[in-house]
């Protein structure tokens, strides 16, 4: 299960452009089309995931991990066992933003979106691979630190029990952010039984307060 | 190395997990806690063969032990002495140094300094403990690599290892390639450099062969046991099928052979018996050689441009970016000259008054940071060639020495000591001689010396001298002639500033570009001149092609091809308004609508009741949701494009320059998403604030500096992730506790109004648009 970006979701670059309607601009759905072209062109999207059973206290079975919040807890309600996985577009996507945003500001904005859809892409895709290697097991969501009550802080954790650092080339700052920039970490329920979603909407979302897709009637799905 | 090969040891965190260390915990604590384990795991591995060892202090770094109880050198110091004393005599123990586990900036915040100072703390340790040697090894990032090996190589008398951690792409986790480490390290003067980690013995042969071509120092390879299950982690390959697969590179040019995660001292047992009766193969000599930064090597086998643009004579507008410290500025130079074709950049900073060395390292980081090129450092100061040697990534080229002994004595060391190649100006103490010979004479000399620095003759280029030909017509000729001497004689690579020719000329252009191609003929391989003239890159593509370099004419037809989609340009409509120009993010229009303007209005009529109100309009637009911030942000540039030719017409008339106030802007400390706060500043800039733009992870200590140096009134603050936010309101309160008297405005992803009142902010800044607004609120 090779780790992939197969092209970016528009929808989700443009929500994070806050773009409303459906109808974009021309040239902002051009330029999404370039910057598609370029990430897949740059990224080297890589991928690290685990199995563990999850233990009756919340902790993940041969690690000191336990994910913090009630959110994560009903997230994981009826599984059994759990997965842990980073993904990354690695340094060269960081890169290239960098130098986008000396060289035009408005194509950066455009760019940092589409990075962003394109690294859920490569969870997204990474996702449905271990569906089809754990099936006929039954996974939940995503859940990241920072969902919910879920601390921002128990990233690093994840980074170190995954060994990101060795595995996809992904750190932490002295404040607990990952490097590159374009890197996410999430957890995935398994269990044997198909159950609801216990994510619960909009609501444990800790963007509720400002989340302009909110506001403006709409979702991110999650 | 020897005529026998160096069995190196297996894995030790995993042997130590085995033995009962806790995952999560650092294994150099046993050191102190559990010796007697950690020399058990070293026995094993000499009972196996290994006659080096690698101590247990992979991550002794002050970083990573923080809090353990323990400093770096108390574990270092009992890692080697257990380590000495399990070993016995005849098998050696080298100091381990793994990745500290923090990137350096610009991917992360590590200052190459601060990294310095990390693994001088370890290594001067480990020798005052006794180690043989120390090995880098698990790198990825090239740049942290050369900070350990100067640090080792300038504060200890150990040989020194380096392997760097690869991708089946023939890349580290950064990007780093094969021939950039060979390059980087053997021009530091490392004493073996290899591979280790991340693969298996037979994905990493293809790079222990690229390698080999790269560099004539001993190898190093201690593959993973094949890769991991990725459910468990668990490595599968047998100890019979790993050492099966080593075999290989026994005729590969490798000189020491060991295992990395997953390796055990059943794996080494396997290897030793592979290659106990093996002699190393004599290798050819490594037959590939070129400069690079860490993600791109430029070799000398054609035509390669150096770009000319990163240099402030005879520029205002670069004078006052470095003057003012505006590293955007110079960024978008290398980019534009990167874009435009330029092989190399040649970076020039001298300009009185300023402090040539700390400004040479501050903008050859901030070059590399947007740009993959390799780098030219050009100066005649040698402590600012030192300080461009030490910042850069990669292997570089200096610019210049020349035939005078001090000059030669002074430069050559630091060529040597950093491993960069040098250009060498045939000009001494009695100026440039009038004839091709007496240049010629003087390239002898300058060879002759750098030989005897220990520098090869592939790294000596040198620069015949382009003179002006309206002020001394004959000289062309001259310096046609020496370059071909110089080629044909010497067999050396050459460097020529070509734009000087035509100097004082009309059309300069077609002087240029006929002794550029003259000179290209004569032999000149390293042509310093402006990318972005198109006629001049022109002439170097079809030289390119007629030297039969460019293979089947391929990048000369994609450089026209490319050229005729770009040619649909649309005339600009004689009707249009400024309003409209800036709408649509129109530059040109705009600076042009903008002049017309000024010849029937004053300055400031033009700004107030023109440029404001177009933006405004674009803002409310923006407000309503009909336009977006892509859009709001090419209306601000256009708008910027404004501002600038008013500036320009005050300039003219040497009245004062119009600013609308000053605003400090930084993303706070531990904050490194900075795109936020470029918008801000962009946005605010082209409304014509003068934003002083601190960067991202600020100390509150250093906006709180700023603030009250810059005397602003207004203070912007970004901080993207909820765990950053208290770093904001630890600046809000050192800005108050100051008494500086100013405003601050917050902005960032999970901030709310609320939020930002919470913490003592005075306004919350939604978007880039209403910090604009906030800005014309406190300032006007």
């Amino acid at each position: 299960m090779e780790p992939r970006l197969t092209g970016i979701d528009r929808q989700e670059a443009l929500r994070y452009l806050g773009v409303r309607g459906d109808r974009p601009p021309a040239d902002v759905a051009a330029s999404l089309d370039k910057w598609e072209a370029a990430l897949l062109k740059t990224a080297r999207p890589r991928a690290v995931w685990r199995l563990f059973d999850l233990m009756p206290d919340g902790t993940l079975a041969g690690t000191t991990f336990r994910p913090a919040g009630e959110d994560i807890r009903r997230h994981l309600t009826g599984c059994d066992r759990v997965v842990l996985m980073a993904a990354t577009l690695g340094a060269e996507a960081d890169v290239l933003l960098r130098r986008t945003q000396v060289e035009d500001m408005a194509q950066a904005v455009i760019l940092d979106a589409a990075a962003g859809a394109a690294v859920e892409n490569v969870c997204d895709d990474l996702c449905a691979g271990l569906a089809a290697e754990l099936a006929p097991a039954f996974l939940t969501g995503r859940f990241s630190p920072g969902y919910g009550d879920m601390p921002l802080e128990q990233q690093g954790e994840m980074c170190r029990v995954l060994d990101t650092a060795r595995r996809i080339g992904v750190g932490l700052t002295p404040g607990g952010l990952m490097t590159p920039m374009k890197s996410v970490t999430a957890l995935i329920g398994v269990s044997d039984t198909p159950r609801e979603e216990g994510g619960g909407g909009c609501k444990n979302c800790a963007q509720y307060e400002n989340c302009g897709i909110r506001k403006a009637g709409g979702s991110c799905g999650r | 190395m020897e005529d026998k090969f160096i069995i190196l040891d297996g894995a030790m965190g995993t042997m130590l997990q085995a033995a009962g260390l806790p995952v999560g915990q650092s294994p150099e604590v046993w050191n102190a806690t559990d010796p007697e384990k950690v020399a058990a795991v070293h026995r094993q591995y000499v009972d196996a063969g290994t006659r080096l060892v690698c101590s247990n202090t992979f991550g002794a770094n002050r970083h990573k032990l923080a809090g353990c109880g323990y400093s770096p050198a108390e574990l270092i110091a009992a890692g080697i002495q257990l380590a000495k004393k399990a070993v016995g005599p005849g098998v050696k123990v080298a100091l381990d140094v793994g990745p500290i586990g923090q990137l350096l900036a610009p991917l992360g915040t590590l200052s190459f300094e601060e990294a310095y100072d990390i693994f001088q703390e370890m290594v001067t340790a480990g020798e005052a403990a006794g180690a043989d040697l120390v090995f880098f090894e698990t790198m990825s990032d090239l740049y942290e690599l050369k900070a350990g090996v100067l640090a080792a190589k300038e504060n200890t008398r150990l040989p020194v290892w380096a392997s760097m951690t690869f991708e089946a792409s023939g890349r580290t986790f950064l990007g780093t390639t094969v021939p950039a480490m060979a390059l980087t390290l053997g021009g530091l003067g490392v004493d073996a450099m290899g591979f280790n980690c991340s693969l298996g013995p037979e994905e990493l042969m293809p790079l222990v062969e690229e390698l080999a071509r790269w560099t004539d120092k001993p190898i190093i390879l201690k593959p993973n046991a094949g890769l991991p299950d990725p459910a468990t982690g668990k490595y599968h390959t047998t100890a019979i099928d790993f050492a099966k697969a080593m075999a290989p590179a026994a005729e590969l040019g490798v000189g020491a052979v060991g295992g990395c995660c997953g390796t055990t001292p059943d794996f080494i047992r396997a290897v030793t018996d592979v290659f106990k009766d093996k002699t190393p193969a004599v290798r050819s000599k490594a037959d590939r050689r070129g400069v690079c930064s860490a993600a791109r090597t430029v070799e000398l086998d054609g035509v390669r441009v150096i770009g000319e643009r990163i240099n402030p004579t005879g520029k205002k507008r670069f004078q006052q970016a470095l003057r003012e410290g505006d590293m955007d500025y110079i960024m978008a130079r290398a980019v534009e000259q990167q874009d435009a074709g330029a092989d190399i950049l040649d970076v020039n900073v001298g300009l009185p008054g300023l402090d040539e060395p700390a400004m040479m390292a501050k903008v050859v980081r901030a070059v590399q940071s947007v740009s993959d090129l390799p780098v030219q450092i050009d100066s005649s100061d040698p402590a600012a060639v030192e300080a461009g040697l030490r910042a850069v990534n990669g292997r570089a080229i200096v610019n210049s020495v020349n035939g005078e002994r001090a000059v030669l004595d002074a430069i050559l060391p630091l060529c040597k000591k950093y491993g960069a190649a040098v250009v060498g100006l045939t000009m001494d103490k009695n100026g440039i001689p009038p004839t091709a010979e007496g240049r010629f004479a003087i390239a002898e000399r300058i060879l002759d010396a750098a030989l005897g620095y220990g520098i090869p003759k592939e790294d000596v280029y040198i620069d015949c001298l382009t003179l002006t030909v309206s002020a001394q017509q004959d000289q062309a000729a001259e310096t046609l002639k020496a370059v071909r001497m110089v080629r044909e004689k010497l067999g050396l690579h050459t460097v020529l500033g070509v734009s000087n020719i035509s100097f004082g000329l009309p059309a300069r252009e077609h002087v240029t570009v006929s002794f550029l191609t003259q000179a290209l003929a004569a032999g000149l391989d390293l042509p310093i001149l402006n990318p972005n003239q198109a006629a001049v890159m022109d002439a170097v593509a079809a030289y390119q092609v007629l030297s039969g370099e460019d293979k089947d004419s391929a990048a000369y037809i994609e450089r026209f091809a490319a050229a005729q989609e770009t040619k649909m340009v649309s005339a600009p409509e004689a009707d249009m308004t400024l309003d409209t120009a800036i709408a649509k993010g129109m530059k040109a229009e705009t600076a042009a609508l903008t002049e017309k303007a000024l010849d029937a209005m004053g300055e400031m009529d033009v700004v107030n009741t023109l440029l404001i109100p177009a933006l405004d309009k674009v803002g409310d637009r923006y407000e309503r949701g009909e336009i977006f911030l892509p859009q709001l942000i090419n209306a601000a540039n256009a708008a910027c494009e404004g501002f600038e030719a008013v500036k320009k017409r005050i300039a003219r008339r040497g009245g004062e320059a119009v600013s609308r106030g000053k605003i400090v802007l930084a993303t706070v400390q531990g904050d490194i998403h900075d795109i936020g706060k470029n918008i801000v500043r962009v946005v605010l800039e082209n409304y014509g604030y003068t934003v002083i733009d601190l960067g991202r992870d600020v100390a509150p200590e250093t906006v709180v500096e700023a603030a009250i140096r810059e005397d602003v009134r207004l203070v912007g603050l970004s901080a993207l992730m909820t765990t950053t936010v208290p770093a904001m309101e630890k600046t809000i309160r050192a800005l108050r506790a100051s008494g500086h008297d100013c405003k601050v405005m917050v902005g960032g992803a999970v901030l709310t109004e609320e939020y930002a009142m919470a913490i003592g902010a005075d306004y919350y800044s939604r978007d880039a648009k209403q910090s604009a607004d906030i800005a014309r609120l406190v300032l006007g």
